[in-house]
């Protein structure tokens, strides 16, 4: 029971699309065993980020609250988490939300995959796992419907998350989504600070250090066998219909139809055209190769490539490829979402599509954050132009562009060696740590979190977002279908109380929307349509107001927890060179640092939290039906 | 006048001979049946014993069926001596019975192993229906019931028996069970299996004497202590049912011997069925399979051919499953070929197990063990029966499986194995379904 | 007749035919029970659906042994429930591997086309499974052949 509730006579039927537990591991104890959730918490909490939120605030308190416990003690807690939609035939509800204290702030985190995580878990009869404790020795926990083991992983240490899947698959006996399995590289048994929890062959829940939080427990993977369980929907032909009309605007709606036919490969060239695309670790803002040969269909007719959906899902968006020529032809790689493209790309001066291809697919074996990686390898890069780490210090001459070289360092950075295991606390640290003009160099958020791909000094909401987050990475997302919350359809993007009062506006949505066990990008519909689908499977009556109401709650529920963890608001900045100007191309002169204290106390205002100490106030609280949680955080003032 | 066929057995193979007629005559003719008992099918009687099905369920053909199909019975009574030069059968009552063609399908018969105290009430076969009545009124919830002889048939009933409730010992003269039907690795998974779920299992167990014992039984046995229980089973064999055929001239060896179109060394005379000596689909040898699958195909094939259609037939294939507990156990082909190369995988985790038997790069033969509720199990029961059936060479995959031997589907679809299959019917064209069967106007 | 055309180049591997399928078959989203099955090829870059081609001889019927398997409207060989009394005999008499068996109600089940509006069909997004009126074929064949070349490699 997560929460405490008056005993009633009557226990309400479990809902539609439930399966109605949740499985619970000691690691410490070795044990692991199924706990029952009420009717009630499920209608609170959802599942995904609301569920991981609650369970994290509850259970990973120190001092009578007032304080938190690291993400590397063993009662952290890891909460991998579907959502009610997940394993229905709503498309791409895979639904993995991992939910814990994270390695790179050290505070909350909600960070989401796909795959067939959910899928399987939830036919194997489980809507989350909670994880607490640690293993003495590694192991990997392995789910099939009743039996739940923690098996020995010796034989899986050291293998990348591919190599270990293909093992698992054949210890098994199992193939394709028969088994899904989620779980860390080397870089997370080595405890790189921005390790990622990977699964199905190119599916990551990438923010925050999670696979560190992982490697720390010494829990390698989690494999789950497709479960024999059914799951029921409260009207089967309501979840259809809902579905199918998700689907036909996804198809049609503009904001979601290129994300339908190339997933998120255009962003390439349409962030390029707002300058918004991170280029040679924020040094300029001018492409360095003509963009035309980047548009999304030639960047997947330059592979032989091949559909990889999530569970049911209908878009063209994850794929396979196989490399056609060059030093990788042959391999298998995963199509590199926008984000690869970046990170493993752009960001590190690369031109070579079928280098950086391969490049994804290392960092996405060895488990490292792809973003977290573009910033590191640019930085590492320009230091060495700029001679701030010398070869000596490093090893070896690693220059822009360099895809060998940075899969060399990837090496380094994963098994800690030499400089590999300074670079593998992360840019921020590692920076910080050489101080001076390198740390000037870094592109990090003063909470430690990494931005995602893009150059967001022309895309300011996300860094305001990426800043005041309580989720270690973007927390209110990208504005989608926004007129339906009353929002302006457009905006100035360089007007900072405009974009304040956007990123203020939606607040909550993404939160949402990773509760109910969709993807960000099968969610890109009118919210109103996700609450039909939710109440179609569940029974329920979510409304469009409900659900941004429910998704607040959750953004306090992490707020909470995060100023417990000691993030407060003065660490709500971008390092030096993330806050910077640009000084050429289309964002050229846009100054955001000029802009910053006012769009923050925007923010704030708006958002309802109290400027000073970061606490939502206790109006914004009892408005949102948090009574408890105002008296837990202004006690007797609430 | 119309051609006469006479059917004498009315089991599997004979019912499907008298559809099979029907459906392929040009020209209607008359159809005698002779039949010991009324038409029912043996394989549902375990789902009889335990009550899941009404006993009106076994029935295969009841009167208004076969009034239907025009064929004059001859019910409760047996084929005595058949003339093979007049042709003219003589049953158990006299009558004599013309025919043009004959088929032979009179089945086999439980045999108990010769002890002393087998024939006593209370000790039964689990063949016929009768057999089955008389078990259902012996078997009680709390009951105790041993099982003499871990074979197909003890398999076939051991759910029931558990399933009303008595508790179950399974006793085997051999050193472990399943002798006939799976090999020693898969015996082992099953007996683990088995004992897991409460049944007691004692093999090397050589009987020799059932006593009364104050209204039970009491087994004893050449070494280790005795059995005391409410009820025995004896499933210690079958044998074909041919001793009256002495003197007709037809030729029997271990069944009466037929070529490929089941015809024996009499040319109006058919066999099908358990009695029959067929061809072998693999080997193209004779051999008598008696099972199931088996009967059904021969009786469609013998049927087509008094019919006058000339159908050759391919050869039947040996393939056997059974499920106690809810693991299932199937096994196809030369699973049991000593000789042959061998590629074996099990999943101890998930009670599975694989064997596959390799001809150069095809499949002779294959067992598979894995639990009913595995969903990955049913899929590759079928597709090992494929890749044995059509021969497919594997070719590249022959490598892959002998590492992945449980990753069978990709290999049987790439080899294009459906494909092979797809042209392949027994009768030369699409089967017709049960209801199909012409009836008479 | 119309039956289930499979274009395996378009499947994603997505699995929600298996769920629309399941419905249709028990009522309740359950894959474990879908008659229609999803398999990978070539290192899980390559997925195809695999079901009933609904074959002439039809292996299933003529080998039950109650006569519990019949043809239907839509012409798909169907279980009758009713008659069906679990004896798995089918299961192993189908060589093409799609004749299943439910646990829980103890019969055996297959593709019946859903008597002739198939779920599967209505619920592939990529239009990878068709209800047409063509001969069957050995649909996934040359795809998986060419599919399997590098799931061979380095056996």
């Amino acid at each position: 029971m997560l929460t405490k509730r008056a005993m009633t006579t009557a226990t309400p039927p479990l809902p539609g699309a439930y399966a109605g537990k949740l499985l619970r591991v000691d690691l410490s104890k070795k044990k692991c065993w199924a706990e029952p959730w009420s009717p009630a918490d499920m209608r609170d909490y959802l599942g995904g980020a609301g569920l991981g939120a609650i369970i994290l605030y509850r259970e990973t308190a120190t001092r009578g609250g007032k304080g938190n416990v690291a993400w590397d003690h063993p009662d952290n807690r890891l909460v991998l988490a579907t959502g009610p939609l997940a394993g229905l035939p709503v498309w791409g509800t895979g639904a993995l939300t991992v939910v814990t204290i994270g390695a790179m702030t050290n505070g909350p985190t909600s960070t989401q995959a796909n795959g067939f995580f959910g899928t399987n878990l939830k036919y194997c009869g489980y809507d989350a796992i909670v994880i607490q404790g640690q293993s003495k020795d590694w192991v990997y926990l392995y789910i099939n419907d009743d039996v739940l083991e923690l098996r020995d992983a010796k034989s899986l240490i050291g293998l990348d998350t591919w190599e270990m899947q293909d093992a698992l698959n054949r210890e098994t006996g199992l193939s394709g989504h028969q088994l899904s399995v989620y779980g860390i590289g080397p870089a997370g048994e080595n405890l790189v600070r921005f390790a990622a929890i990977h699964g199905d062959y190119g599916h990551v829940a990438s923010k925050n250090g999670v696979g560190a939080v992982m490697g720390k427990k010494k829990l390698k993977a989690v494999a789950i066998v497709k479960g024999t369980r059914a799951l029921k929907a409260a009207d089967y032909r309501g979840t259809v219909q809902a579905a199918d009309d998700i689907a036909h605007d996804l198809r049609t709606d503009p904001s979601a139809k290129s994300l339908y036919e190339y997933g998120t490969l255009p962003g390439v060239v349409n962030l390029g055209k707002l300058g918004a695309l991170p280029i040679k670790n924020y040094t300029t803002n001018v492409p360095y190769d003509d963009l035309t040969n980047w548009e999304a269909p030639k960047l997947r007719e330059g592979f032989d490539h091949r559909g990889h959906q999530c569970n049911a899902c209908g878009m063209h968006h994850c794929h396979m490829q196989v490399i056609r020529g060059g030093d990788f032809k042959g391999s298998i790689v995963d199509e590199p979402e926008y984000e690869g493209w970046s990170g493993a790309g752009w960001a590190i001066g690369a031109r070579d599509k079928e280098g950086v291809s391969w490049l994804n697919t290392q960092l996405d074996r060895a488990c490292v954050d792809v973003n977290e990686w573009g910033w590191l390898c640019g930085w590492v890069m320009e230091c060495q132009e700029r001679g701030l780490i010398t070869e000596k210090q490093l090893g070896f001459r690693l220059q822009w562009g360099d895809i060998k070289g940075s899969d060399r360092l990837l090496q380094m950075v994963n098994r800690r060696q030499g400089f590999g295991d300074v670079l593998a606390e992360g840019v921020k640290r590692a920076a910080e740590k050489l101080g001076g003009a390198a740390k000037d160099a870094a592109i990090y958020t003063m909470q430690g979190c990494s931005p995602r791909g893009h150059d967001h000094r022309a895309r300011w909401e996300e860094m305001l977002d990426t800043c005041t987050s309580s989720t270690g990475t973007l927390e209110s997302g990208v504005p989608v279908h926004v007129t339906e919350l009353g929002l302006p359809a457009r905006i100035n993007p360089f007007a900072g109380e405009e974009v304040a009062m956007m990123v203020a506006g939606i607040r909550g949505r993404r939160h949402f929307e990773d509760s109910i066990g969709i993807c960000i990008f099968t969610g890109r519909t009118r919210l109103e349509n996700l609450c039909r689908a939710l109440n179609a499977a569940t029974g329920w009556n979510y409304t469009v107001d409900e659900s941004m109401r429910f998704g607040r709650r959750v953004a306090a529920i992490f707020r909470a927890t995060r100023l417990r963890c000691g993030i407060g608001p003065d660490l709500e900045k971008p390092s030096v060179r993330y806050g910077s100007t640009p000084h050429d191309g289309p964002a050229k002169g846009q100054a955001i640092g000029a802009q910053w204290a006012k769009m923050i106390d925007l923010w704030y205002e708006k958002v309802g939290y109290d400027r000073k100490t970061g606490k939502p106030s206790p109006k914004t609280l009892k408005d949102l039906g948090l009574d408890w949680l105002a008296k837990d955080l202004w006690g007797r003032k609430a | 006048m119309a051609r006469r066929h006479l059917i004498i057995g009315g089991g599997t193979a004979g019912m499907n001979a008298i559809r099979t007629i029907r459906e392929e005559e040009a020209e209607r003719s008359e159809i005698m049946l002779v039949s010991a008992e009324k038409p029912y099918s043996r394989m549902v009687l375990p789902y009889y014993l335990d009550r899941s099905i009404s006993e009106s369920h076994v029935f295969t053909a009841t009167a208004a069926v076969l009034a239907e199909w025009g064929a004059k019975t001859h019910l409760g009574r047996r084929a005595t001596n058949l003339d093979t030069k007049a042709s003219v059968c003589t049953l158990d009552d006299g009558t004599r019975l013309e025919y043009d063609d004959c088929l032979i399908a009179t089945g086999s018969s439980a045999v108990k192993a010769p002890v002393p105290g087998a024939e006593l009430p209370g000790v039964h076969s689990f063949w016929t229906l009768d057999q089955c009545r008389a078990l259902i009124a012996d078997v009680k919830p709390g009951g105790h019931v041993v099982m003499v002889g871990a074979g197909f048939i003890s398999f076939t009933i051991l759910n029931s028996i558990l399933s009303l409730g008595a508790k179950l010992t399974i006793v085997e003269i051999a050193p472990r069970i399943l002798p006939r039907m799976i090999d020693d690795t898969g015996a082992s998974l099953v007996e683990d299996w088995l004992t897991r779920h409460g049944v007691t299992i004692r093999t090397d167990a050589r009987l020799n004497k059932i006593e009364d014992a104050k209204g039970k039984k009491r087994l004893k046995f050449a070494k280790g202590g005795d059995l005391t229980c409410d009820a025995v089973i004896m499933a210690t064999g079958i044998r074909t049912n041919l001793e009256w055929l002495k003197g007709s001239g037809i030729r029997v060896n271990q069944g009466v011997v037929v070529d490929d179109h089941l015809r024996s060394n009499v040319a109006n005379v058919y066999a099908a069925g358990d009695v029959a000596e067929g061809p072998d689909r693999l080997s193209k040898s004779g051999v008598v399979h008696a099972i199931e699958p088996t009967a059904q195909e021969h009786g469609r094939v013998v049927g087509a051919n008094m019919a006058g259609r000339g159908v050759g037939y391919a050869g039947s294939l040996v393939m056997n499953i059974v499920e106690v507990c809810h693991l299932d156990v199937a096994s196809f082909g030369a699973w049991d070929d000593g000789k042959a190369e061998a590629t074996v995988g099990v999943k101890r985790d998930r009670h599975a197990y694989r064997k596959l038997l390799w001809t150069d790069d095809r499949l002779s033969g294959a067992i598979i063990l894995g639990p009913s509720s595995d969903i990955w199990t049913t899929n590759d029961v079928g597709m090992l029966k494929g890749l044995v059936q059509s021969q497919v060479p594997l070719a590249r995959f022959k490598a892959y499986l002998k590492t992945n031997p449980f990753d069978i589907k990709p290999a049987f679809i790439a080899v294009k194995t459906a494909g092979r299959l797809l042209p392949e019917t027994v009768l030369g064209r699409p089967a017709k379904a049960p209801g199909e069967t012409p009836v008479a106007v | 007749m119309s039956i289930l055309k499979i274009t395996p180049e378009r499947c994603t591997g997505c699995l929600r035919c298996e769920l629309a399928c399941s419905y249709m078959q028990t009522g309740e989203y359950q894959p474990a029970k879908s008659v229609i099955r999803v398999s990978p090829f070539e290192g899980h870059t390559s997925y195809a659906p695999y079901t009933c081609v609904q074959c002439a001889e039809g292996w299933c019927m003529t080998a039950c042994p109650v006569g519990a398997i019949t043809i239907n409207a839509a012409g798909a060989k169907d279980v009758v429930d009713d008659r069906c009394v679990g004896c798995k005999l089918c299961t192993i008499a189908c060589p093409y591997g799609t004749m299943f068996y439910d646990p829980d109600t103890r019969k055996a089940f297959k593709c019946n086309l859903c008597g002739g509006d198939p779920a599967c069909a209505h619920a592939c997004p990529t239009a990878a499974i068709t209800y047409e009126d063509v001969a069957t074929s050995d649909w996934l064949a040359d795809f998986a052949a060419e599919r399997t070349q590098r799931l061979l490699v380095g056996v």
